[in-house]
Protein backbone atom coordinates (compact mmCIF):
# COMPACT_ATOMS: atom_id res chain seq x y z
CA UNK A 1 0.00 0.00 0.00
CA UNK A 2 1.66 2.70 -1.09
CA UNK A 3 -0.11 6.65 -0.37
CA UNK A 4 0.45 9.25 -2.88
CA UNK A 5 -0.89 12.67 -4.63
CA UNK A 6 -2.46 12.21 -7.85
CA UNK A 7 0.18 14.26 -9.44
CA UNK A 8 3.17 11.94 -8.69
CA UNK A 9 1.33 8.90 -10.10
CA UNK A 10 0.65 10.84 -13.36
CA UNK A 11 -2.83 11.49 -12.66
CA UNK A 12 -4.25 14.74 -14.01
CA UNK A 13 -7.87 16.38 -14.17
CA UNK A 14 -9.69 16.16 -17.31
CA UNK A 15 -12.77 18.09 -16.44
CA UNK A 16 -14.25 20.87 -13.94
CA UNK A 17 -17.30 22.38 -14.01
CA UNK A 18 -16.36 25.85 -12.94
CA UNK A 19 -12.74 27.72 -13.61
CA UNK A 20 -11.79 30.71 -12.40
CA UNK A 21 -8.03 31.39 -13.40
CA UNK A 22 -6.83 32.38 -10.04
CA UNK A 23 -7.84 28.64 -8.73
CA UNK A 24 -7.57 26.42 -11.42
CA UNK A 25 -9.00 22.64 -11.14
CA UNK A 26 -5.02 21.92 -11.31
CA UNK A 27 -4.64 22.76 -7.36
CA UNK A 28 -6.69 19.68 -6.90
CA UNK A 29 -3.71 17.42 -7.12
CA UNK A 30 -0.65 19.70 -6.84
CA UNK A 31 -0.87 17.71 -2.93
CA UNK A 32 -0.76 21.31 -1.49
CA UNK A 33 -3.83 22.53 0.87
CA UNK A 34 -3.01 26.00 0.83
CA UNK A 35 -3.86 25.81 -3.28
CA UNK A 36 -7.01 24.96 -3.88
CA UNK A 37 -9.99 24.98 -7.44
CA UNK A 38 -13.58 26.20 -6.03
CA UNK A 39 -16.65 26.34 -7.59
CA UNK A 40 -18.17 29.25 -9.19
CA UNK A 41 -21.71 29.11 -8.44
CA UNK A 42 -24.88 26.40 -8.61
CA UNK A 43 -24.65 22.97 -8.14
CA UNK A 44 -24.19 20.22 -8.82
CA UNK A 45 -20.49 20.79 -9.75
CA UNK A 46 -18.18 17.92 -10.65
CA UNK A 47 -14.77 17.19 -11.63
CA UNK A 48 -12.89 14.20 -13.05
CA UNK A 49 -9.56 12.46 -12.91
CA UNK A 50 -7.70 10.46 -14.58
CA UNK A 51 -4.87 7.92 -14.51
CA UNK A 52 -2.37 7.22 -16.78
CA UNK A 53 -3.17 3.48 -16.70
CA UNK A 54 -5.71 1.34 -15.21
CA UNK A 55 -5.17 1.75 -11.59
CA UNK A 56 -6.31 -0.19 -8.56
CA UNK A 57 -7.56 2.07 -5.89
CA UNK A 58 -7.60 1.40 -2.44
CA UNK A 59 -8.81 4.57 -1.33
CA UNK A 60 -9.39 8.05 -1.65
CA UNK A 61 -9.36 10.51 0.25
CA UNK A 62 -10.70 14.49 -0.12
CA UNK A 63 -9.89 17.83 1.62
CA UNK A 64 -12.29 19.99 1.21
CA UNK A 65 -14.23 23.40 2.06
CA UNK A 66 -18.41 23.75 2.22
CA UNK A 67 -18.94 20.65 0.29
CA UNK A 68 -22.05 18.02 1.69
CA UNK A 69 -22.95 14.89 -0.52
CA UNK A 70 -20.81 13.96 -3.26
CA UNK A 71 -20.80 11.05 -5.36
CA UNK A 72 -17.68 9.39 -6.72
CA UNK A 73 -17.96 6.87 -9.90
CA UNK A 74 -15.28 4.71 -11.09
CA UNK A 75 -14.64 5.13 -14.92
CA UNK A 76 -18.09 5.34 -16.22
CA UNK A 77 -21.31 7.30 -15.53
CA UNK A 78 -23.26 4.29 -15.86
CA UNK A 79 -22.01 2.68 -12.56
CA UNK A 80 -23.40 3.22 -9.22
CA UNK A 81 -21.57 5.65 -7.37
CA UNK A 82 -20.02 5.50 -3.83
CA UNK A 83 -21.92 8.79 -1.46
CA UNK A 84 -19.24 10.43 0.48
CA UNK A 85 -21.03 12.58 2.99
CA UNK A 86 -18.92 16.08 4.23
CA UNK A 87 -19.96 17.17 7.64
CA UNK A 88 -19.70 21.24 8.28
CA UNK A 89 -16.64 22.67 9.44
CA UNK A 90 -15.84 26.06 10.73
CA UNK A 91 -12.45 27.66 9.92
CA UNK A 92 -10.94 24.19 9.11
CA UNK A 93 -10.93 21.26 5.69
CA UNK A 94 -13.45 18.80 5.73
CA UNK A 95 -11.26 15.64 5.32
CA UNK A 96 -13.09 12.75 4.02
CA UNK A 97 -11.91 9.20 2.66
CA UNK A 98 -13.56 6.75 0.97
CA UNK A 99 -12.48 3.03 0.61
CA UNK A 100 -12.71 1.53 -3.42
CA UNK A 101 -11.60 -1.15 -2.19
CA UNK A 102 -8.56 -2.31 -4.95
CA UNK A 103 -11.35 -1.43 -7.96
CA UNK A 104 -9.46 -0.64 -11.26
CA UNK A 105 -9.82 2.70 -12.07
CA UNK A 106 -8.73 5.06 -15.15
CA UNK A 107 -11.25 7.50 -14.57
CA UNK A 108 -12.57 9.10 -11.30
CA UNK A 109 -15.67 11.29 -11.41
CA UNK A 110 -16.46 13.62 -8.14
CA UNK A 111 -20.05 15.06 -8.10
CA UNK A 112 -20.56 17.42 -5.23
CA UNK A 113 -24.41 17.49 -5.27
CA UNK A 114 -24.40 20.38 -2.94
CA UNK A 115 -22.96 22.43 -0.59
CA UNK A 116 -22.93 23.90 2.88
CA UNK A 117 -23.17 27.48 0.85
CA UNK A 118 -23.28 29.01 -2.44
CA UNK A 119 -19.73 27.91 -3.54
CA UNK A 120 -17.17 24.90 -2.11
CA UNK A 121 -13.38 24.41 -2.59
CA UNK A 122 -11.31 21.20 -3.19
CA UNK A 123 -8.09 21.65 -2.11
CA UNK A 124 -6.16 18.20 -2.25
CA UNK A 125 -7.23 14.76 -3.53
CA UNK A 126 -4.91 11.82 -2.53
CA UNK A 127 -4.86 8.67 -3.57
CA UNK A 128 -4.29 5.11 -1.75
CA UNK A 129 -2.82 2.40 -4.29
CA UNK B 1 -21.79 21.13 -18.86
CA UNK B 2 -20.54 24.38 -18.62
CA UNK B 3 -16.81 25.34 -20.62
CA UNK B 4 -15.38 28.29 -20.35
CA UNK B 5 -13.03 30.33 -22.51
CA UNK B 6 -11.25 32.33 -20.48
CA UNK B 7 -9.76 35.80 -20.77
CA UNK B 8 -6.91 36.57 -19.03
CA UNK B 9 -7.29 38.03 -15.45
CA UNK B 10 -11.80 37.09 -15.95
CA UNK B 11 -14.05 35.18 -14.23
CA UNK B 12 -17.33 33.81 -15.15
CA UNK B 13 -19.62 33.47 -11.77
CA UNK B 14 -23.14 31.69 -12.01
CA UNK B 15 -25.76 32.52 -9.85
CA UNK B 16 -29.69 31.48 -9.99
CA UNK B 17 -32.17 34.08 -9.09
CA UNK B 18 -35.70 33.74 -7.86
CA UNK B 19 -38.49 36.07 -9.09
CA UNK B 20 -41.61 34.56 -7.18
CA UNK B 21 -44.68 35.30 -7.74
CA UNK B 22 -48.26 34.91 -6.10
CA UNK B 23 -51.28 34.02 -7.95
CA UNK B 24 -53.33 36.74 -6.88
CA UNK B 25 -50.33 39.54 -7.43
CA UNK B 26 -49.98 38.25 -11.05
CA UNK B 27 -50.07 41.97 -12.59
CA UNK B 28 -47.35 43.56 -10.09
CA UNK B 29 -45.23 43.26 -13.28
CA UNK B 30 -42.54 40.93 -12.43
CA UNK B 31 -42.30 39.41 -16.04
CA UNK B 32 -42.24 42.62 -17.56
CA UNK B 33 -39.37 43.64 -15.93
CA UNK B 34 -37.32 40.34 -16.26
CA UNK B 35 -38.34 40.84 -20.14
CA UNK B 36 -37.11 44.09 -20.43
CA UNK B 37 -33.85 43.50 -18.06
CA UNK B 38 -33.19 40.35 -20.66
CA UNK B 39 -34.00 41.99 -24.23
CA UNK B 40 -32.56 45.31 -22.76
CA UNK B 41 -29.37 44.07 -23.13
CA UNK B 42 -26.90 42.86 -26.17
CA UNK B 43 -26.02 39.92 -24.92
CA UNK B 44 -27.66 35.87 -25.16
CA UNK B 45 -30.25 34.86 -26.68
CA UNK B 46 -31.69 31.92 -24.81
CA UNK B 47 -35.32 31.44 -23.45
CA UNK B 48 -37.17 28.42 -22.54
CA UNK B 49 -40.74 28.32 -21.94
CA UNK B 50 -40.89 25.36 -19.54
CA UNK B 51 -44.33 23.95 -19.29
CA UNK B 52 -44.93 23.80 -15.36
CA UNK B 53 -44.98 27.85 -15.09
CA UNK B 54 -41.67 28.47 -14.25
CA UNK B 55 -39.60 30.49 -16.78
CA UNK B 56 -36.13 30.96 -17.44
CA UNK B 57 -34.45 33.31 -18.96
CA UNK B 58 -30.28 33.46 -18.94
CA UNK B 59 -28.40 37.04 -18.60
CA UNK B 60 -25.16 38.12 -18.16
CA UNK B 61 -23.80 40.67 -15.83
CA UNK B 62 -20.44 42.64 -16.38
CA UNK B 63 -19.37 43.45 -12.45
CA UNK B 64 -18.39 47.40 -13.39
CA UNK B 65 -14.39 48.38 -12.31
CA UNK B 66 -13.53 44.20 -12.76
CA UNK B 67 -12.93 42.21 -15.57
CA UNK B 68 -15.56 39.69 -14.03
CA UNK B 69 -19.33 38.52 -15.04
CA UNK B 70 -21.81 36.83 -13.04
CA UNK B 71 -24.49 35.00 -15.19
CA UNK B 72 -27.51 34.93 -13.77
CA UNK B 73 -30.41 32.31 -14.14
CA UNK B 74 -33.29 33.69 -13.64
CA UNK B 75 -35.90 31.44 -12.45
CA UNK B 76 -39.46 33.11 -12.81
CA UNK B 77 -41.98 31.49 -11.19
CA UNK B 78 -45.47 32.16 -11.92
CA UNK B 79 -48.94 30.36 -11.29
CA UNK B 80 -48.43 29.19 -7.40
CA UNK B 81 -51.77 28.53 -6.52
CA UNK B 82 -52.20 26.05 -9.85
CA UNK B 83 -48.87 24.66 -9.73
CA UNK B 84 -47.14 25.29 -6.60
CA UNK B 85 -45.65 22.14 -6.35
CA UNK B 86 -44.78 21.91 -9.62
CA UNK B 87 -43.12 25.23 -9.55
CA UNK B 88 -41.47 24.55 -5.97
CA UNK B 89 -39.41 21.56 -7.39
CA UNK B 90 -38.06 23.59 -10.20
CA UNK B 91 -36.65 26.16 -7.39
CA UNK B 92 -34.11 24.03 -6.30
CA UNK B 93 -31.81 25.92 -3.56
CA UNK B 94 -31.70 29.80 -5.24
CA UNK B 95 -28.59 31.96 -4.57
CA UNK B 96 -30.71 34.88 -5.15
CA UNK B 97 -33.66 36.07 -4.70
CA UNK B 98 -36.01 39.02 -6.87
CA UNK B 99 -38.77 39.96 -4.90
CA UNK B 100 -41.18 42.32 -6.78
CA UNK B 101 -43.77 43.90 -5.56
CA UNK B 102 -46.35 46.34 -6.63
CA UNK B 103 -45.95 49.94 -5.43
CA UNK B 104 -49.81 50.70 -6.12
CA UNK B 105 -51.18 47.44 -4.04
CA UNK B 106 -50.11 47.62 -0.27
CA UNK B 107 -51.09 43.21 -0.41
CA UNK B 108 -48.36 42.45 -2.64
CA UNK B 109 -45.84 44.24 -0.39
CA UNK B 110 -47.17 42.23 2.68
CA UNK B 111 -47.35 38.84 0.75
CA UNK B 112 -43.15 39.59 -0.06
CA UNK B 113 -42.40 38.43 3.68
CA UNK B 114 -44.67 35.33 3.47
CA UNK B 115 -42.01 34.66 0.04
CA UNK B 116 -39.04 35.58 1.82
CA UNK B 117 -39.93 32.60 4.21
CA UNK B 118 -40.25 30.16 1.36
CA UNK B 119 -37.65 30.89 -0.07
CA UNK B 120 -35.53 30.78 2.71
CA UNK B 121 -36.92 27.14 3.44
CA UNK B 122 -35.67 26.05 0.04
CA UNK B 123 -32.22 27.75 1.00
CA UNK B 124 -31.27 25.37 3.85
CA UNK B 125 -29.73 27.39 5.81
CA UNK B 126 -27.77 29.21 2.80
CA UNK B 127 -27.79 32.79 3.52
CA UNK B 128 -29.85 34.62 1.16
CA UNK B 129 -29.59 38.06 -0.41
CA UNK B 130 -30.72 39.87 -3.18
CA UNK B 131 -33.50 42.52 -4.09
CA UNK B 132 -36.82 43.94 -3.19
CA UNK B 133 -38.18 46.04 -6.09
CA UNK B 134 -41.05 48.08 -6.23
CA UNK B 135 -42.86 47.82 -9.68
CA UNK B 136 -44.81 50.78 -11.18
CA UNK B 137 -43.08 53.63 -9.93
CA UNK B 138 -44.73 55.73 -12.85
CA UNK B 139 -48.43 55.82 -11.16
CA UNK B 140 -47.45 57.92 -8.44
CA UNK B 141 -50.53 58.86 -7.65
CA UNK B 142 -51.94 55.39 -7.28
CA UNK B 143 -48.90 54.68 -4.80
CA UNK B 144 -50.05 52.57 -1.33
CA UNK B 145 -46.93 51.90 -0.44
CA UNK B 146 -43.60 54.19 0.87
CA UNK B 147 -40.16 54.01 0.35
CA UNK B 148 -39.13 53.95 3.35
CA UNK B 149 -41.19 51.75 4.72
CA UNK B 150 -40.21 49.24 1.75
CA UNK B 151 -36.80 50.30 2.46
CA UNK B 152 -36.84 49.30 5.84
CA UNK B 153 -38.47 45.65 6.29
CA UNK B 154 -35.73 45.16 2.78
CA UNK B 155 -32.73 45.85 5.15
CA UNK B 156 -34.24 43.67 7.80
CA UNK B 157 -34.11 40.78 5.46
CA UNK B 158 -30.43 41.38 4.10
CA UNK B 159 -32.27 42.70 0.75
CA UNK B 160 -31.28 45.32 -1.16
CA UNK B 161 -34.36 47.95 -2.06
CA UNK B 162 -35.16 49.39 -5.64
CA UNK B 163 -37.93 51.36 -7.08
CA UNK B 164 -38.63 50.37 -11.01
CA UNK B 165 -41.12 51.41 -13.79
CA UNK B 166 -41.31 48.30 -16.19
CA UNK B 167 -43.78 50.89 -17.93
CA UNK B 168 -41.46 53.44 -18.38
CA UNK B 169 -38.58 51.10 -19.00
CA UNK B 170 -36.99 52.91 -15.83
CA UNK B 171 -34.14 52.03 -13.56
CA UNK B 172 -34.99 48.04 -14.95
CA UNK B 173 -31.03 47.27 -14.76
CA UNK B 174 -30.64 48.18 -11.79
CA UNK B 175 -31.94 45.27 -9.32
CA UNK B 176 -30.48 42.84 -11.54
CA UNK B 177 -27.00 44.30 -11.27
CA UNK B 178 -27.38 44.91 -7.54
CA UNK B 179 -28.43 41.21 -7.38
CA UNK B 180 -25.10 40.50 -9.57
CA UNK B 181 -22.91 42.50 -7.36
CA UNK B 182 -24.10 40.39 -4.43
CA UNK B 183 -23.40 37.31 -5.45
CA UNK B 184 -20.15 38.93 -6.71
CA UNK B 185 -19.21 39.87 -3.57
CA UNK B 186 -20.44 36.11 -1.35
CA UNK B 187 -17.80 34.60 -3.93
CA UNK B 188 -15.09 37.11 -2.65
CA UNK B 189 -15.95 36.53 1.04
CA UNK B 190 -15.76 33.11 -0.20
CA UNK B 191 -12.53 32.90 -1.13
CA UNK B 192 -11.26 34.96 1.96
CA UNK B 193 -12.72 32.41 4.03
CA UNK B 194 -10.98 29.65 2.02
CA UNK B 195 -7.74 31.40 2.09
CA UNK B 196 -7.40 31.32 5.62
CA UNK B 197 -8.61 27.59 6.47
CA UNK B 198 -6.56 25.40 8.68
CA UNK B 199 -5.76 21.53 7.84
CA UNK B 200 -8.46 19.54 8.07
Amino acid sequence: MSDSSFNSLGVKVVFASSCDENHPPENIMDGNTKTFWTSTGMFPQEFVIRFPEPTRVAAVTVESYNGTKTVVTINSTHCPGSVMKFERTERHLQLNTLSLNGSSAVHLRFVIASGHDHFVSVHRVTVKT
Amino acid sequence: MRKLQMQKDHKLLFSTVFIPVHAGDAAVGKSSLSHIFYSGGSLFQKNYNMTAGVELLMKCVNIPETNDTVELYILDSAGKETLAEGCEKMWGEPSLVCLVFDLTNEQSFVNCSGWMERVRTHCQGLRVSGVLVGNKSDLSARREVQASVAKEWAQSQGLEYHETSAKEMENCDAPFLSVARAFYSLYNEHLETVRNLSPG
